[in-house]
């Protein structure tokens, strides 16, 4: 148990200091010692994740610190997660579509949720940036999206959001709809009629967890 | 609602001098704007200079406002060293983009070269077709300069640098310095055309951001080299400068603090920094802001002409002097009765 514990330190330090080496380490000697992948996942890999985004939160770490964090926390997760996947008790959460809209290429906020929804268990479909807005609409309906994310991050991309919800609401009626980016706002989102706005990416994530009542 | 007994220029000009002019100036900040108000493709003003002008003078003189005609692009940087670019011709596009990042891998970045001739370096030649109209007609010619962080982020890819700011620092350090070097050139380049007292030396700085980088990376990464080009600018004989400190960039202020702006500097915020604090922090820069972009876009009029209230009653006596402006590019399907509320509040409660 001990060696096990040691293990699951190792890979939360690794993802929390951006070691991606480091993670691949550990994550070899958690298959190695016979570590649960999902466990070695969650309370190693995610975990360390989660105290980056927590350090985030009271202005220690900032986005290139996330950013070596997630590096170290996919590279971590491509030993694991295929074994989680092999043993097909994987059971996802809820599915996800998620982008940067029309016209709009700035997506590091987007990668950060798409990265944390993914590791909390939900199937992420990710849009990339510049989407159309007609693509969220179509990927909604055709993968039966329980949650759709949109950011916009330009004043000038913005207002693509308000012209797609009417049609959103209408096609993919079942779907919670969460929207994010510095020139947003909760009374924009609110006045838009999304069911949720993340401040930041951290919060983005929290609230894709309230809105899908589930801990991520 | 008072009567102006100041033209724009004579408005300006007077801020600029330090001396009291008729009422607070107001200088919206928009461009994609100004193209749909007047019934022009919103590319037009970032790939037809000529366009461009006419569009801005012509929202300026439908709004009242006092901002002339300037050219620049929040994504500069990675055209100009040999990357490329898409104008805003789709839908909601706003602004034109880098679709090729020219120093995107490693090798890249340690190949980069500083192009030889500015004159014909991506929007260079765009923006100096702008400066020589600005110049015919007796404007500041606005020369865009930086920010050095948001440049160095055009040419590697802004998420591939903040990364390297960890894993490659020496790579970011290299190109911030071809950047630069860069930067100078171009200053010596419109210098020995324009001469140094009509140009102004626009810096928009968003990459800085304290929702991207810490302060420490601000002094590790920004400081040395905007304070180096700035410098170069300021002994090429450019008396002025324009930053735009966009975003949250509250633990940044103390940093910026040190950063040289020539003689005479305008700066402007957005609403998270507030005015309040820009005006301590900066006594003698003439403060430009800061009402949000977002409520101009969605709000009332009654709501923006209130929050412009605000920002004038506050700013309208600093020491440095004041221009009301939005806190950063007023979408460009904001609705005209909300962009116009900016310039009623000045006349309303702007007058001195």
């Amino acid at each position: 148990m001990a060696k096990t514990e040691e293990i699951l330190e190792r890979l939360k330090q690794c993802v929390l200091k951006g070691d991606d080496q480091g993670a691949v380490s550990a994550a070899n000697d958690a298959v190695a010692s016979g570590i649960d992948p999902d466990k070695a996942i969650m309370e190693g890999l995610v975990a360390g994740m989660g105290e980056a985004g927590a350090l985030y939160e009271q202005g220690e770490y900032y986005v290139p610190e996330l950013m070596v964090s997630s590096e170290a926390l996919y590279a971590g997760l491509a030993i694991l997660q295929p074994l989680v996947l092999s043993k097909g008790t994987n059971t996802k959460k809820g599915v996800v579509i998620i982008g940067a809209v029309q016209g709009d290429v700035h997506d590091i906020g987007k990668n950060l949720v798409k990265l944390m929804l993914q590791v909390g268990g939900f199937e992420v479909h990710d849009l990339g940036r510049d989407v159309d807005m007609e693509k969220f609409v179509e990927e909604g309906q055709r993968l039966k999206a329980d949650l759709i994310c949109m950011s916009a991050l330009m004043t000038t991309t913005m207002i693509a959001i308000k012209d797609v919800m009417p049609t959103l609401r209408a096609k993919v009626p079942t779907a919670k709809i969460l929207i994010g980016g510095a020139p947003l706002n909760q009374k924009i989102a609110d006045a838009w009629g999304a069911d949720g706005y993340g401040e930041s990416a951290m919060d983005a994530v929290k609230v894709a967890q309230r809105l899908m009542k589930c801990a991520v | 609602m008072m009567r102006d007994t100041m033209t724009s220029a004579e408005r300006m000009g007077a801020v600029m001098k330090g001396e009291k002019p008729d009422r607070v100036p107001v200088i919206p900040f928009i461009f994609g704007h100004c193209a749909l108000v007047a019934g022009q493709p919103l590319a037009c003003v970032f790939d037809n200079p000529e366009a461009s002008f006419k569009v801005q003078l012509q929202a300026a003189e439908l709004y009242g406002y006092d901002g002339t005609p300037l050219y620049a692009y929040a994504s500069a940087g990675g055209w100009e060293f040999g990357g490329d670019v898409e104008f805003p011709y789709k839908k909601y596009s706003g602004a034109t983009v880098v679709t090729r990042h020219p120093a995107a891998t490693e090798e890249e970045a340690l190949n980069l070269k500083v192009p030889e001739d500015i004159t014909k370096a991506g929007a260079l030649p765009l923006a100096l077709e702008m400066a020589r109209l600005q110049m015919k007609h007796h404007m500041p010619v606005t020369m865009h300069i930086g920010s050095i962080l948001s440049w160095t982020g055009s040419v590697i890819g802004e998420e591939r640098m903040l990364t390297w700011m960890i894993r490659k620092p020496e790579l970011v350090h290299s190109v911030l310095d071809k950047v630069a070097q860069f930067q100078v050139k171009v200053a010596e380049h419109y210098v020995k055309e324009f001469g140094p007292e009509p140009i102004m030396a626009f810096v928009g700085a968003a990459t800085e951001s304290n929702r991207l980088i810490s302060p420490k990376q601000f002094e590790t990464f920004v400081l040395p080299y905007v304070s180096r080009v700035n410098q170069s600018i300021s002994d090429l004989g450019v008396q002025v400068f324009f930053a735009h400190i966009c975003g949250e960039q509250n633990k940044n202020l103390k940093l910026w603090q040190k950063v040289p702006f020539g003689k005479r500097a305008v700066m402007s915020f957005g609403r998270e920094v507030c005015l309040k604090t820009a005006m301590e922090m900066f006594p003698n820069s003439i403060i430009a802001g800061n009402v949000d972009p977002s409520l101009i876009q969605e709000g009332k009029p009654e709501e923006v002409l209130d929050q412009a209230r605000e920002c004038i009653e506050m700013a309208k006596y600093h020491p440095g002097g004041y221009v009301l402006m939005s806190g950063c590019d007023v979408p460009p399907l904001a609705p005209p009765v909300n962009v116009f509320q900016l310039i009623k509040a000045s006349r309303e409660f702007g007058r001195y």
